[in-house]
């Protein structure tokens, strides 16, 4: 990284990072997954050689953010990660570029021959599967694709076949790790940029929205139920902002607590978010249900409930 | 008890993680293993034995780190009052006996003292030669602060205070207290509010002990009646108290007690390694309910730190505390809370056939389980930080 570089800040391209994901949101896969890299989102923290920007993973856990606030319909997160994980090899310049769009099954594996929770696979051109430990990148085309619309009908989950499934690459273990990890950081700035969202909307709902001669924001409940969702917005970004630093000593921090309690709380906000809306919150056209979806679907998969069970139980064992 | 005393206190600046490991190999050195609480060999330290402590922390860097050197203190930032902190945390060892002086009146009079007073005052915090306490609080005055009655009028040189303040922690063991008293009436609220560095041994001045939850005598009424105290000894303003009165409780909310995260870890860690000690124990710890309440936890702890490191930044950058000291004071107190009733709930049918490890913790946790009921009051009731968010940091329309 130049030294010019190293006084960018991530708040130097939200503005810029806003506007290509509004602009994207308006077109189909590959009509974003041009604009998103045309405007160098796809390859923010991805190697210079590949055609990436090769900033700081902070960078990329910005753009997370602002795409969950506005709940893009791409696999954003999958394509920044995938961008980072193959580099050096031609994949990851056809990812920074826009030209493959591919996408992650979060759970299942070769062994099992059965993937799923792998979002906007019918769309996609690729994608990542767990194999014991390392993971390939098939052609979408050679899986059996069955989709599930039962959360989600606008943008369905998906279970993928894998026989006949044709490789592009292999990850290896260690980078296959990796992109877990950084998984974790991403979505969990993804989910929080989407509760984010719903919290400011719904603030701004209430201070409109009069009954009893007065703006619903004048009541204590309604104010003490708006700041307790503040407290978990603003206690997640910091976690995760901690999450990604090293500590005193340079050790990588485990993100593992700070995704799943911003995974859990998400689902508390958005649930808040629709109960304040009263019976405004329960249709179609206010958009909190879609976001609600989409943090579900991210709770679906990465099994947050086994997740937060599976952090008590490594604590009690190191204990 | 002796302590190691020719200590070489690092240069933060020869690297980040020089002062945490200072603090963490003096620390395990020197923590006598009688005043760990999740030791076998643990008895309540009396109040001489923690000022001799606290004495040898300050002399080893592991207190007073951003005060002036010339008040005591070491010059350094508040990354390494959060670096010393987390290793304070890490070690059950017991409360501060100073901390009214070294995080309220410290902070205070270094904010709005004369020179005078700094010099007068803030070496003998450090040196932990004066215990301080509190006297904001009144009966009429507790959450409304701004209604208390406590009066203080000038006369020549000298203020005459009457009045009475209650939930006074440690007034019985304070030599000062630091004092919010109003020149004018009532109706005045947040005007003419006086703030006073008050000798309590002054003439006047009646300490009533009020026994508390726990069985002991933490907290007091302070009568005071024609207390004379004279004008060198009012810190800031005459009507500088509201302010300073406000910064007081926002560093109480945002940097006392950093420690909190990396104790309360400490806390589940011992808890656990309790349970582990005790067949019976042990096998609640794979019951799946038990392990989700862990992670959840885990995950509480993790905000908590982020939060508190957030914090320190913030001020690092120059940015004013403001009011974010009731995300965290909030976000702590309702989970720590939460936490003592499932240690109580985890340890309730410890008895004399389990182990000692599990009889100690069950000591430990139940007097702490009972303590926790203050924590969501003292410091700010839970709804007023609520209020304080939603008013400051969402900035909510009251009215259109
Ligand atoms: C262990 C302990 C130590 C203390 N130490 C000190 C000390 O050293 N010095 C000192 O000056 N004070 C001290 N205090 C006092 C403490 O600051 C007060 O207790 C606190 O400010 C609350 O005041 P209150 O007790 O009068 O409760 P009140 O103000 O009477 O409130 C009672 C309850 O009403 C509710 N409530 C209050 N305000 C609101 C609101 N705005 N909206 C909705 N609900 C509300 C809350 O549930 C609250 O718990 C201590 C208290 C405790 C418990």
């Amino acid at each position: 990284m130049s030294t010019e570089d190293d006084t960018l800040r991530p708040e130097d391209f939200a503005d810029a990072a806003l506007a290509a994901i509004t602009d994207a949101a308006g077109h189909d896969i590959a009509g974003a997954a041009g604009l998103l890299a045309e405007a160098g989102l796809l390859g923010i923290s991805a190697a210079e050689d590949d055609g990436g920007l090769g900033l700081g993973l902070e960078f990329a856990l910005s753009l997370a953010a602002i795409a969950g606030r506005e709940n893009l319909g791409f696999p954003f997160v999958e394509q920044m990660l995938l961008a980072r994980a193959f580099a050096g090899t031609p994949q990851a310049a056809a990812l920074i570029a826009g030209e493959l769009v591919a996408t992650i099954a979060w759970q299942g594996d070769v062994g099992l021959g059965l993937a799923s929770q792998a979002p906007f696979a019918g769309v996609c051109g690729a994608v990542l599967v767990a194999r014991d430990g390392e993971a390939v990148l098939f052609e979408r085309e050679s899986l059996q694709v069955s989709e599930d619309p039962a959360l989600d009908p606008e943008r369905p989950q998906s279970w993928l076949g894998l026989a006949g499934a044709r490789e592009i690459a292999v990850l290896d273990t260690e980078g296959f790790a990796a992109l877990r990890r950084e998984a974790r950081l991403l979505q969990g700035a993804y989910v929080t940029g989407l509760a984010e969202a719903a919290l400011e909307t719904t603030a701004a709902y209430l201070e409109t929205r009069t009954q009893f001669g007065r703006p619903l924001s004048a009541k204590q409940a309604v104010r003490h139920s708006l700041a307790r969702m503040k407290l978990l917005v603003e206690k997640n970004k910091a976690a995760l902002a901690r999450a990604l630093a090293a500590d005193e000593f340079g050790a990588a921090r485990d993100a593992r607590a700070a995704f799943v309690t911003a995974a859990a709380d998400a689902g508390f906000v958005l649930e808040r978010a629709i109960h304040l809306h009263g019976a405004m919150g329960f249709t179609w056209e206010v958009p909190l249900h879609r976001a609600l979806r989409a943090v579900r679907k991210i709770d679906a998969a990465f099994d947050t409930p086994a997740a937060l069970r599976g952090l008590g139980k490594t604590f009690i064992d190191a204990a | 008890m002796t302590y190691q005393t020719d200590v070489t206190i690092p240069d933060p600046a020869q690297g980040r993680e020089l002062y945490r490991a200072h603090a963490r190999s003096w620390l395990a050195a020197n923590l006598p293993e009688h005043m760990r609480s999740d030791s076998l060999a643990y008895r309540a330290p009396t109040l001489e034995e923690c000022t001799l402590w606290e004495r040898a922390m300050h002399r080893a860097g592991l207190a007073g780190m951003t005060w002036p050197t010339e008040y005591g203190g070491f010059g350094l930032t508040l990354r390494e009052h959060l670096a010393v902190n987390k290793e304070i945390g890490a070690l059950m060892m017991p409360e501060s006996v100073g901390s009214v002086g070294k995080e309220l009146a410290g902070p205070i009079i270094m904010a709005v003292g004369t020179e005078a007073q700094k010099a007068e005052f803030l070496p003998r915090i450090l040196r932990l030669e004066d215990y301080w306490c509190q006297g904001f609080s009144e009966p009429d005055a507790g959450s409304d602060l701004a209604r208390l009655r406590t009066k203080a009028e000038l006369e020549g040189e000298t203020w005459r205070i009457n009045g009475q303040k209650i939930w006074t922690s440690g007034a019985m063991k304070a030599t000062y207290c630091l004092l919010l008293a109003r020149t004018g009436t009532v109706a005045d609220k947040h005007k003419g509010l006086v703030m006073f560095a008050v000798p309590m041994n002054s003439p006047g001045i009646t300490v009533r002990p009020i026994k508390s939850i726990d069985g002991k005598e933490s907290f007091a009424e302070v009568f005071f009646n024609n207390v004379e105290v004279a004008d060198s000894l009012r810190l800031g303003a005459p009507d500088e108290g509201w302010s300073a009165a406000i910064r007081v409780l926002s560093i109480e909310r945002a940097t006392n007690r950093m420690y909190r995260p990396w104790r309360f870890e400490a806390e589940l860690r011992s808890l656990l390694r309790a349970c582990k000690s005790d067949a019976v124990l042990a096998r609640r710890l794979d019951d799946s309910d038990v392990q989700r309440r862990v992670g959840e936890i885990v995950g509480q702890i993790d905000g908590l730190k982020g939060l508190i490191e957030a914090s320190v930044e913030h001020l690092e950058s120059g940015a004013p505390i403001g009011a974010r000291g009731s995300l965290s004071k909030f976000y702590w107190s309702e989970c720590h809370q939460a936490f003592a009733g499932f240690a109580y709930d985890l340890l309730a049918q410890v008895g004399p056939q389990s182990s000692p490890l599990a009889r100690r913790a069950k000591a430990h946790f139940t007097t702490g389980y009972l303590f926790a009921r203050a924590e969501t009051i003292y410091a700010g009731v839970s709804e007023v930080q609520l209020d304080i968010i939603a008013q400051r940091i969402l900035n909510l329309a009251k009215d259109k």
